[in-house]
């Protein structure tokens, strides 16, 4: 059981790392571009409003041997599904959303005067972004981090598409619930259970307290 | 020289602004929601707007060659009106984001009294100091233009007095500045070119003297004077000034005791009282002699120019100036009460 919970959280925090440049760059430019960024804030939000298994579904075709993609991946011997990067795929994939959009948010609510000003002393709107507008946003970017983690954590409907349920090597907490459930094995799944809400309630706090702080900051 | 003719759609009108520059220190007057930020806004390339703007030989802005430097290649330095210092920087910090240059930030830490600043964090300063730092900031970029947007709103007297003591020896160290304000008091303290915006149109230019003793760009006519060489003579309380035009001033001791000189006063023009011959035996510690050199009469108002030979505007009655037969060329005396000066700062 702690192989699992290690795992858990191992995959959770790989999986929010690698997206959380992706995301970070995503955020900016569609702040930068105003009304042309709306397409791309509605395409990035997409995970977040689709069943997980609609998902998990196109990411198996993308990544079977049958497609361009998995061929190519075949060719170079990259082995996704079914292992544990397949995990790591489907968790950031569905977290990607609300990494985005909390990034998005703290990005927007942060003074744009400062940004403007910076670029007057002569910052490029890379470094005026990177030295100014990212510090003030920290708070919310931090949330957005750990609400990316948290859904890491949780995430069910696409892994189980892609990674499959493999005790030792794919099964996640969320995963090994549903396993002891369809055992039997109640009193294993009331554990796991509590170790899930244990770790995200930590979390979500952390992030409920960052976010309150940040909006009472903008208030003032 | 510094030239300006751009177009800028906003909400209510569309800017529209076409002018030239030479002077050290332009005021760009008007009311609030004239277009005043808008306009300075898109010198310093964070409005995205049409035409031409060039600093001497440098083209800022030329929509139909398709020049549009960004902000950060303008070289232009931008004090906004709450100073938006960086706040998660200390003051050091925040001005050397303007540039690396130690002796230049040597030199502004001196010049602004920023030293006992350095390690503070915005947050922690007052209004005043907030701007010295904004400013020192923006000279810290070396740049080719400031902009200042309204530096003394929203700051109290006292201060008010330290930062036009600064913005002087700004204006003295050479850079062109454009300084927004909708005080004409304000604009006739630093600027001696004037532009008034209405609507997003140039109502009025020329020099601020001149602009800003039109009523109807004015309002209230005021007299500014920028008094200097101060001689305190507290058991009669009095303290004997002089101004730049060579004027010798009498103004209360109470009010100037502390004051940083060079310092900016002000009278209204219905503040002064006129007389047809020589006064005698009167309070007002200020009596000059002087000719009319204009005359405009308004609704029963009568507005004067008098030399004295500074320039000083009077405003009375229709009643009063038939009286005395006042005219063109008419020799008259002028009474200034000392307490009806008001220190700008």
């Amino acid at each position: 059981m702690p192989h699992i919970l290690l795992f858990t959280i191992t995959i959770a925090a790989i999986s929010t790392v690698v997206i959380a440049p992706a995301a970070l760059a995503l955020a900016a430019w569609s702040w930068r571009a105003g009304t042309k960024g709306l397409v791309v804030d509605a395409i990035a939000a997409l995970p977040l409003v689709l069943p997980p298994t609609a998902v998990g579904f196109v990411m198996l075709e993308i990544l079977s041997r049958r497609s361009p993609v998995g061929a190519l991946l075949q060719r170079i011997g990259v082995e996704i599904l079914f292992t544990p990067k397949a995990v790591v795929l489907a968790c950031g994939v569905m977290s990607f959303p609300l990494m985005f959009t909390a990034f998005r948010v703290a990005i927007e609510t942060s003074d744009r005067r400062y940004f403007d000003v910076a670029r007057t002393l002569g910052a490029s709107p890379v470094r005026a972004f990177l030295r100014v507008t990212l510090p003030l946003a920290w708070r919310g970017l931090l949330s957005g981090l750990l609400l990316a983690f948290c859904r890491a954590l949780g995430e069910f409907g696409a892994t189980i598409l892609i990674a499959g349920n493999i005790p030792g090597r794919t099964q996640t907490l969320a995963l090994a619930i549903y396993d002891r459930v369809q055992n039997g094995s109640d009193g294993e799944a009331a554990v796991l259970v509590l170790y899930v809400v244990l770790i995200a309630w930590v979390f979500v706090a952390i992030s409920s307290v960052l976010i309150a702080q940040q909006r009472r900051r903008f208030a003032a | 020289m510094i030239e300006i003719d751009v177009r800028l759609p906003l909400a209510p009108f569309t800017l529209q602004v076409r002018s030239s520059l030479s002077a050290n220190v332009t005021a760009l007057v008007g009311r609030s929601g004239s277009g005043k930020t808008s306009l300075i806004e898109s010198i310093a390339g964070l409005r995205r707007a049409q035409g031409r703007v060039a600093i001497d030989d440098v083209t800022l802005l030329d929509s139909d060659r398709g020049i549009d430097l960004p902000p950060e290649r303008r070289s232009i330095g931008y004090v906004p009106q709450d100073a938006a210092l960086f706040p998660h920087l200390r003051v050091a910090e925040n001005i050397r984001f303007g540039g690396s240059d130690r002796e230049r930030f040597d030199a502004l830490v001196e010049a602004l009294e920023l030293a006992p600043l350095l390690d503070r964090v915005p947050a922690s300063l007052s209004g005043g100091e907030r701007q010295r730092v904004a400013l020192a900031r923006a000279l810290m970029t070396q740049p080719r233009l400031l902009l200042l947007d309204e530096p003394l709103a929203s700051i109290d007297q006292p201060l008010r007095e330290r930062i036009l003591l600064y913005l002087r020896r700004v204006r003295d160290l050479g850079i062109p500045m454009i300084y927004v304000t909708h005080q004409p008091f304000e604009a006739l303290a630093l600027s001696s070119w004037c532009v008034v915006l209405r609507d997003g149109r140039v109502a009025a230019e020329g020099a601020s003297r001149v602009v800003l003793a039109n009523p109807e760009v004015a309002g209230n006519i005021e007299n500014v004077f920028e008094v200097s060489q101060p001689v305190h003579d507290p058991a009669r309380g009095i303290t004997r000034v002089t101004t730049s035009d060579g004027l010798a001033l009498v103004l209360p001791y109470d009010q100037v005791a502390e004051a940083r000189f060079p310092l900016v006063v002000r009278i209204s023009a219905d503040d002064i009282v006129v007389f047809g011959e020589r006064p005698v035996l009167i309070s007002s510690r200020n009596v000059f002699e002087g000719t009319v050199t204009s005359l405009t009469s308004n609704d029963g108002i009568v507005d004067l120019t008098i030399s004295t030979p500074a320039p000083l505007s009077v405003r009375i009655t229709r009643a009063a100036a038939e009286d005395l037969a006042i005219a063109n060329g008419s020799r008259v005396w002028l009474a200034l009460r000392s307490r009806a000066f008001r220190i700008v700062g």
